[in-house]
């Protein structure tokens, strides 16, 4: 019998204290697999965000998208970086508050997304807007627009509706009259949180809503590059030295150093604690273990077993313990994630489709090797004791006690 | 900040100031010295009113109380002004702007009205972010918001408890925290009973002899869990050691990641009692499931006779 058919049936000679330590196992291994997934997993899920409605670098006023002040003349800047050469195109974005009046209970505290196309081709030209039609279709014209699933359900609208809203184009304090947009189409928003109600259409349904009052403002310029994101960029800052271009990775990179870093380093720590808990926890099972079983180990040599066959033994029953563990612990692993991700998107001003937990295989390989690691250090002292095992002492000491 | 109320979009305040509906009014009101809000130009040319900025500006500019700086509210220098640093300080740790640098300015509130009036503004007529307020009694926070807000539609007043939000940033972190604590006290247990039922186990025959000589059930389970609320309360007082010595470890790691002043890590008596109360029962309990099984068997099978 080979050392790990050896081993398991050592474990299943003591099924209670087999299960419950490969039950530990899975416990921390799951925690492990979470925490190595929050490492890198919002920083992974915020670039495919960006990379997935295809524009390369984002414009701004301000060092973030809406988080300073607007580009004051956006429309100008708009057609002047359209007409560089390495710009396929370009879609303003000109956010405004709005409240939508609703049949009953109080207005909707909302965002309107206005946006239009500048290309060297000129205006109108189709180009992808910074959402997804769920159900009807896309806004168009001055008069329609599309709104969030949220808004769909607490004001009971649906695609061919009418709405009523309230903007605030320039301040918060604004009391413009109501407009009425009809809905096209209910829209999933992937830069909106869960709890944020957005109305997306066209810089004039914008316009239209705003009465006017929107002046040439825009919050963000999103730009489709012909070639090198870097090299489009760069040119943008010739172009216009007062805005911020920023690459996908640029975005990313800002996000890294400022506070998506806090779940880098907490995941750091927490794995840190979680290895160590577990190659502790392990280390005293196989040793009690073994302890218990030094008798039948020195039997064992006796019989001729070699001092490396009952050191694999030891080792087996290691790898045995943490392997099936950290098997049970993916999927568990998983699971506690999907708890874990729905309790962080409920912080402010998280977008919806941004996950903190991100299943990677480069992930997974750490944490494979952080178990092996595990079963091997944990096994380091208890195949210390097998191996310097004085047989006849040993014996001898069974027989007395 | 217990106590203190503040009240948002609010438009001539020095109309209300005199309206008596508070009793201290503190107006913080700080510009951002980032390289799109504000610019700073070291100059040495006049003595021009005073300023603050915070120790992380002071650094990344090389700046120095004395030093005359020139300070605009646009990239483009309009208006600029001269100001002199007349102190670095230490800003107050903001949780929620973990990992931004705080490159701030404090004015004093007149002359930041004067650089930020809009051209052909009236002084006087100036918008105010946010009023803080000091009560005397700050039972009365509630009672005061509310008082504010039926008097002064478009004001939003709220006593600082329930400013944060119950969705706030930190209160999500705290759920996050827990449900983590949770999974480890779960893992805990696990390893803990699988622990203890080595231990019973090595201690088989020593409970048959027990059991042989008389004792009852009962009597070696008490013994068991004296034994076990020990040994808990050793391991929870030792777990309370190493938190507190890392404590200290973990802020100075953050502190310094971050450059703030704000505490990461603080083991305060709820906490130390919360992690006791569940440590210690939690390993008694242990102890006492993982005998129950090795009771049940007769003494002379413990004693393998």
């Amino acid at each position: 019998m080979n050392a790990l058919g050896f081993a398991w049936r050592s474990l299943v000679r003591q099924p209670a204290r087999a299960a419950l330590g490969i039950l530990g196992v899975a416990a921390v291994g799951a925690l492990l697999f979470d925490m190595l997934l929050l490492s890198q997993g919002l920083i992974t899920s915020m670039r495919d965000l960006l990379d997935r409605y295809g524009w390369d670098i984002r414009v701004v006023a301000g060092e973030l998208p809406r988080q300073g002040p607007r580009i004051r003349d956006g429309v100008t800047a708009s057609e002047t970086i359209a007409m560089l050469p390495s710009v396929s195109g370009v879609l303003l974005v000109r956010v405004a508050d709005a409240k939508i009046d609703r049949p009953s209970g109080t207005a909707l505290n909302a965002s309107f997304q206005g946006v239009d196309v500048r290309t060297s081709a000129g205006t109108g030209v189709a180009r992808r807007p910074p959402w997804t039609i769920l159900r009807g279709r896309d806004a168009a014209g001055p008069g329609e627009v599309v709104i969030s699933e949220s808004i769909a359900s607490q004001a009971h609208l649906a695609p061919g509706a009418s709405l009523m809203l309230r903007p605030s184009c320039v301040s918060e304090h604004e009391a413009l009259p109501p407009t009425t947009m009809r809905v096209s189409g209910i829209a999933e928003f992937p830069f909106a949180s869960e709890t944020e109600d957005t109305i997306g259409g066209s810089f004039a349904a914008l316009r239209n809503a705003c009465s006017g009052n929107v002046g040439d403002e825009v919050d963000v310029l999103l730009v489709t590059s012909r070639s090198d994101a870097d090299v489009t960029a760069a040119a943008i800052r010739a172009a216009r030295p007062d805005l911020n271009a920023m690459t996908n990775d640029d975005v990313v990179g800002r996000l890294q150093q400022t506070g998506f870093s806090y779940f880098r380093q907490i995941s750091t720590v927490l794995t840190a604690v979680t290895v160590s808990f577990a190659v502790l926890l392990i280390t005293v099972l196989l040793t009690v273990s073994v302890n218990q079983r030094l008798g039948e180990i020195a039997a064992l040599r006796a019989l001729g077993f070699s001092r490396m066959r009952v050191v694999k033994d030891v080792l087996s029953e290691s790898a045995l313990i943490v392997g099936i563990g950290g098997l049970l612990s993916l999927p568990l692993g998983l699971l506690l994630a999907t708890g874990l991700d729905d309790i962080l998107k409920g912080m402010p001003g998280i977008p919806a489709e941004l996950h903190f937990f991100v299943f990677e295989r480069g992930a997974l390989a750490i944490h494979l090797s952080l178990l092996l690691a595990t079963a091997l250090i944990a096994a380091l002292y208890p195949m210390r004791i097998v191996s310097s095992l004085p047989i006849a002492a040993t014996l001898r000491d069974e027989v007395i006690g | 900040m217990k106590g203190f109320t503040g009240f948002k979009g609010f438009r001539g305040f020095r109309g209300f100031a005199g309206s008596g509906l508070f009793v201290a009014l503190v107006l913080v009101l700080s510009v951002e010295a980032s390289t799109q809000s504000v610019r700073l130009k070291p100059d040495t040319t006049s003595t021009p009113p005073d300023i603050l900025i915070t120790r992380q500006l002071a650094e990344s500019e090389h700046l120095s109380v004395g030093s005359v700086v020139t300070i605009a509210i646009d990239p483009a220098g309009d208006r600029a002004r001269e100001f002199r640093i007349a102190g670095i300080y230490e800003p107050t740790p903001n949780p929620s702007r973990l990992g931004v640098v705080p490159r701030e300015v404090r004015l004093h509130l007149p002359d930041l009205l004067d650089l930020t009036r809009p051209t052909g503004g009236v002084p006087g007529t100036e918008y105010v972010s946010s009023i803080n307020v000091a009560l005397t009694d700050p039972n009365d926070a509630a009672a005061f918001a509310n008082d504010v807000n039926a008097r002064m539609p478009g004001v939003v007043a709220l006593p600082s408890s329930q400013a944060a939000g119950s969705a706030g940033p930190f209160r999500v972190l705290e759920r996050f925290h827990l449900a983590i604590a949770v999974v480890t006290i779960i893992a805990a247990t696990v390893f803990l009973l699988a622990l203890t039922i080595m231990l019973v186990d090595e201690r088989r025959q020593t409970v048959g002899v027990l059991r042989l000589i008389g004792l009852p059930v009962r009597r070696i389970l008490i013994q068991i869990f004296i034994e076990g609320v020990i040994v808990a309360a050793a391991g929870a007082a030792f777990g309370l050691l190493l938190a507190v010595a890392s404590e200290r470890l973990i802020n100075g790691f953050f502190q310094w990641k971050y450059d703030t002043a704000l505490v990461f890590v603080r083991i305060t008596r709820d906490v130390a009692v919360t992690c006791t109360s569940i440590a210690v029962p939690l390993g008694a309990a242990a102890t006492v499931v993982a005998s129950w099984a090795l009771l049940r068997r007769s003494g002379l099978r413990l004693v393998r006779r």
